[in-house]
C-alpha cells in the first residue's frame, strides 16, 4: 500500500562507551526515566506525528529489542496496513549480509520500502531523547521543495566540535558538511533525523553500494555525496530538548534533566506521550520512615529510606536507612539498608549490600553494577583482616 | 480447560452510592490505580480461566471503557476470551450475586462455552482466590454447588456445574429465587452444598464504611504485602503516565501513589491515583485521592475521599472524621470548604 511517508529507524548500535549497559542489551533498549527505553522516545515521535509505518533495523543484540517492540502496540504500531516492521540481518543464497554502515542498512532493506512506495523516508536513530513532531519537518521539506532535510539544533558553541555540523546559508540552504571540526564556523550540529525524497535516496544509496571504498554511512558518504552535486539540501531548525545519550555521564544527565523545571524535559504532557511497554506492577510504598526530594519514582517501588535528586525504575526497593543521592536506579535493584551512594547509575536487578557505600561529591559517574559491589566487599574483607 | 468465569457487574451496593453515581459500582476506583472488577478479573486469569462473561446493568459506559476487550487481563483471545455482556437490568434492581434474570439475557454465553464448569462471582468481593483449587476441591465434595469462605465468612464466589447452572436460570421464576447467592443462603432443595476454605486476603466492599477502611488497611505493610503477589499480579487498563514526580518541598510518607502525579504538598497515611497534583504547602492526611484530581496550593484535608476530576481550589478546609470522612462527587470543584 502507498504511503506518503515511512520511519527507518536504526538501531543497531552498541555503543560502547555506555560500557557494561550494553553488554546484554542493544543501546536503544537502555532503560530511561524510570520507565522509558531510549527507543521509546522515536517510537511515540512517529505515534504522536502520525506515522504509521516503522522499520526498525536492527543487529547488535537484538532479542531485548524484538520482545520488547513486539508487535508495535504500546505505540500503537499494531497495524493492518504498516505498523512496526523489525528489519534484522538476513541471509541471502549468497550468506548472511551483516549490515555495514546506515546507508548500507537501509540499502539492504529496499524491498521493504519498495513495498510501500513512500514518497519520503525519514531516517532515525535509536540514540537520542526528544520530542519532535516530524510532521512539521515533512512540511518543511515540501515547502523548501528540498531533496534532503536534515534536522539541525544550536549547541552551545564550546560543545560544538563534537557534533557534525551544518553550514547553512540565510535560507537554512546547506552549503557544508563537517564532521566534529576542531575549529567550528557554526553550532548547528546534526541531531541524525533525515527525511530525503525517496526517488533521491534509493538512487544515491545505489551508487554508494557500488562504492567500494565507501563506509556506506548517511554523515560520511551519502549526505557529501548529495552536497557535491548540488541537490537541494536544507537545514530544518530544531527548537527543544534534545541529548545525545551515548555515554553514562550524558545518560544520568538526561536523567537528571528530567527533575530540573526548566530543562525543557517535560513527561508529565498529555499532548506528546511518551509511550512505553507498561508492566502491570502495584501503586508505589512509600513508608513512614522515608524522605523523597526532587525524584521521580515508579510503580512498584517500595522507598523506606532517603531518596534526593533521584530517578527510581520499577520495582525498586530502598530499604531503611539508605540513601539515595543524584542517581538513576534501574528495574528491580535492591538498595540494602544504611547503603549510602551518590552520583550512580545504578545497573538493573542489582542487590546492593547492607552500609555499601560510594560517594562522590563532584565530578564521575559511577556506572555501579556487580563488579562494583564485589570489588567493595573485596575491601571491606581486607579492611576486617588488616585490623584483626 | 474446565472453567468459564461469569462476573456479575450488575450487583449494586447502595452503600457506595456516592462513588456510583456515574459509573457502575464494579468501575468503582480502589487502592490507588485499580476499578473494583480488576480483582476479580485478575484471580480469574491468575487461575488460567480464558473464557469471562461480565455480566453489566444498563449504566455501564465506565465499565465497558475500562475493561474493552479485555487486553490488559489478556483476555482479548481469538477463541473464547471477554465477553463484555449488557443486560436488561438496571442499577439498583440487582442486590446477589449470579442473579438469574440478569444471567437469562445471555444464556448463549453458556451455550457456547466449553467448559463443563461456570465460577460465578462479582466485583466487590476482594481476593486472591485460586479457582482451580476451588474447582478441584467442589469436585471432591461431591456437593452441586461449592462457595468460598473465610473464617466462615461467605466470599460471594460459587463453583457450580455449567448445566446446573443453566438449568437454575430457566427455572428461577417457578422456584421463587432470584439468584446463585439466593440459592446458597437459603440452601435450597434439592441441592447440596459444600464449603471451600480460603485463607489469605479478603475483603468485602458493601458500604463505605468498608470502602474506606479497607482502602486505609492497604498502607499496612502485611496487609498490602497479602493483596500484592509478586507471582499473582493484579491487572488493569494501561495507561501511559509517567513515573511520579516528588518536587522540592514535599513530603509524602505512609502512602500508596500511582504513576503520572505531581506532588508538592505533605501526604501522609492516604491513597493517591494517577496523575493527581498536590500544590505548594498543602497537607493532606487520612485521604483517598482519585484519579486526576488537583489540590491547589496551601488546601488542608482530613479524612477526605475526593472522586475522580475533583479540584478544590486554593485555601480550602475540609476535615472529615474516620467514621464520615467528606465524600466529593465525581468532577465537582470545591472551595474553602465548600463544595459547587
Amino acid at each position: 500500500m502507498k504511503k506518503q511517508i515511512v520511519a527507518m529507524l536504526l538501531a543497531g548500535g552498541q555503543g560502547t562507551r555506555l560500557k557494561e549497559l550494553t553488554y546484554a542489551v542493544a543501546k536503544p533498549a537502555i532503560p530511561f526515566g524510570g520507565k522509558y527505553r531510549i527507543i521509546d522516545f522515536p517510537l511515540s515521535n512517529c505515534t504522536n506525528s502520525e506515522i504509521h509505518t516503522v522499520g526498525v533495523l536492527t543487529q547488535y543484540q537484538p532479542h531485548l529489542l524484538h520482545q520488547y517492540i513486539g508487535l508495535g502496540t504500546p505505540w500503537d504500531l499494531d497495524r493492518r496496513n504498516g505498523g512496526v516492521t523489525m528489519l534484522p540481518p538476513y541471509a541471502e543464497a549468497d550468506g548472511i549480509k551483516w549490515y555495514d554502515g546506515t546507508a548500507n542498512a537501509i540499502h539492504q532493506n529496499m524491498k521493504f520500502l519498495e513495498a510501500h512506495q513512500p514518497e519520503y523516508v525519514l531516517i532515525l536513530s535509536g540514540d537520542h531523547i526528544y520530542k519532535m513532531n516530524y510532521m512539521l519537518m515533512l512540511d518543511f521539506h515540501i515547502k523548501h521543495q528540498a531533496d534532503a532535510t536534515i534536522s539541525v539544533i544550536e549547541v552551545p558553541w564550546e560543545e560544538a566540535s563534537r557534533f557534525g555540523l551544518m553550514e547553512t546559508d540565510e535560507e537554512m540552504q546547506i552549503k557544508r558538511f563537517v564532521e566534529k571540526p576542531a575549529d567550528p564556523q557554526t553550532n548547528l550540529a546534526s541531531m541524525g533525523v533525515y527525511i530525503f525524497n525517496y526517488q533521491k535516496l534509493k538512487e544515491y544509496l545505489a551508487r554508494d553500494a557500488e562504492q567500494e571504498e565507501s563506509s556506506h554511512d548517511f554523515g560520511k558518504d551519502i549526505i557529501p555525496a548529495m552536497l557535491e552535486n548540488n541537490e537541494k539540501m536544507v537545514a530544518y531548525p530544531y527548537k527543544g530538548y534534545w541529548k545525545d545519550v551515548g555515554t553514562v555521564e550524558s545518560l544520568w544527565e538526561a536523567n537528571m534533566d528530567l527533575l530540573e523545571l526548566d530543562s525543557g524535559l517535560v513527561l508529565h504532557d498529555s499532548a506528546w506521550r511518551i509511550f512505553s511497554s507498561n508492566p502491570q506492577l502495584p501503586p508505589q510504598v512509600v513508608t513512614s520512615t522515608c524522605e523523597i526530594q526532587e525524584s521521580f519514582v515508579n510503580e512498584g517501588c517500595i522507598i523506606e529510606g532517603k531518596v534526593r535528586r533521584s530517578v527510581i525504575s520499577q520495582d525498586v526497593h530502598i530499604k531503611e536507612g539508605a540513601e539515595i543521592d543524584e542517581c538513576v536506579v534501574m528495574a528491580g535493584t535492591v538498595v540494602g539498608s544504611g547503603a549510602k551512594i551518590s552520583r550512580a547509575i545504578i545497573t538493573p536487578d542489582l542487590r546492593i549490600p547492607a552500609n555499601f557505600t560510594l560517594q562522590k561529591k563532584d565530578g564521575e559517574i559511577t556506572l555501579l553494577t556487580k563488579e562494583t559491589i564485589r570489588n567493595w566487599e573485596g575491601s571491606e574483607d581486607d579492611a576486617l583482616s588488616s585490623s584483626n | 480447560m474446565r472453567l468459564a468465569a461469569v462476573i456479575d457487574a450488575t450487583v449494586t451496593i447502595p452503600g457506595l452510592k456516592e462513588l456510583a453515581m456515574y459509573r457502575s459500582s464494579a468501575s468503582i476506583p480502589f487502592a490507588g490505580r485499580y476499578r473494583l472488577i480488576d480483582f476479580a478479573l485478575s484471580n480469574i486469569v491468575n487461575s488460567d480461566i480464558s473464557s469471562v462473561g461480565v455480566f453489566a446493568s444498563q449504566q455501564s459506559v465506565s465499565l465497558m471503557d475500562h475493561i474493552g476487550k479485555g487486553k490488559s487481563w489478556d483476555l482479548d483471545r481469538r477463541r473464547n476470551g471477554l465477553y463484555f455482556l449488557p443486560t436488561s437490568q438496571r442499577e439498583g434492581d440487582q442486590l446477589s450475586v449470579g442473579s438469574f434474570a440478569a444471567l437469562e439475557d445471555h444464556l448463549s454465553f453458556f451455550k457456547k462455552s466449553t467448559q463443563p464448569y461456570v465460577v460465578v462471582t462479582s466485583a466487590f468481593s476482594i481476593s486472591q482466590l485460586d479457582y482451580n483449587d476451588m474447582l478441584d476441591a467442589h469436585l471432591a465434595s461431591g456437593a452441586d454447588i461449592t462457595e468460598a469462605v473465610r473464617d466462615g465468612e461467605c466470599m460471594k464466589s460459587y463453583i457450580l456445574s455449567k448445566e446446573l447452572l443453566m438449568e437454575m436460570i430457566k427455572s428461577f421464576r417457578e422456584n421463587r429465587v432470584v439468584s446463585v447467592e439466593d440459592i446458597v443462603n437459603l440452601k435450597r432443595k434439592p441441592y447440596t452444598f459444600s464449603q471451600y476454605q480460603y485463607e489469605g486476603y479478603f475483603v468485602l466492599i458493601n458500604s463505605m464504611e468498608s470502602y474506606f477502611n479497607e482502602s486505609m488497611a492497604l498502607l499496612n505493610e502485611v496487609t498490602w504485602r497479602q493483596l500484592f503477589l509478586p507471582e499473582k499480579p493484579i491487572y488493569t487498563k494501561v495507561k501511559d503516565e509517567p513515573p511520579t514526580k516528588y518536587m522540592k518541598g514535599s513530603s509524602v510518607k505512609r502512602s500508596l501513589v500511582a504513576n503520572g502525579s505531581l506532588l508538592e504538598g505533605q501526604v501522609s497515611d492516604s491513597i493517591l491515583s494517577r496523575a493527581v497534583e498536590i500544590g505548594r504547602n498543602s497537607k493532606l492526611e487520612n485521604c483517598i485521592i482519585m484519579q486526576k484530581c488537583v489540590i491547589e496550593d496551601n488546601c488542608d484535608l482530613l479524612y477526605v475521599v475526593a472522586d475522580k476530576d475533583v479540584r478544590i481550589k486554593a485555601g480550602s478546609v475540609l476535615h472529615g472524621t474516620k467514621e464520615k470522612p467528606v465524600i466529593i462527587r465525581k468532577g465537582s470543584e470545591v472551595s474553602e470548604g465548600e463544595v459547587l
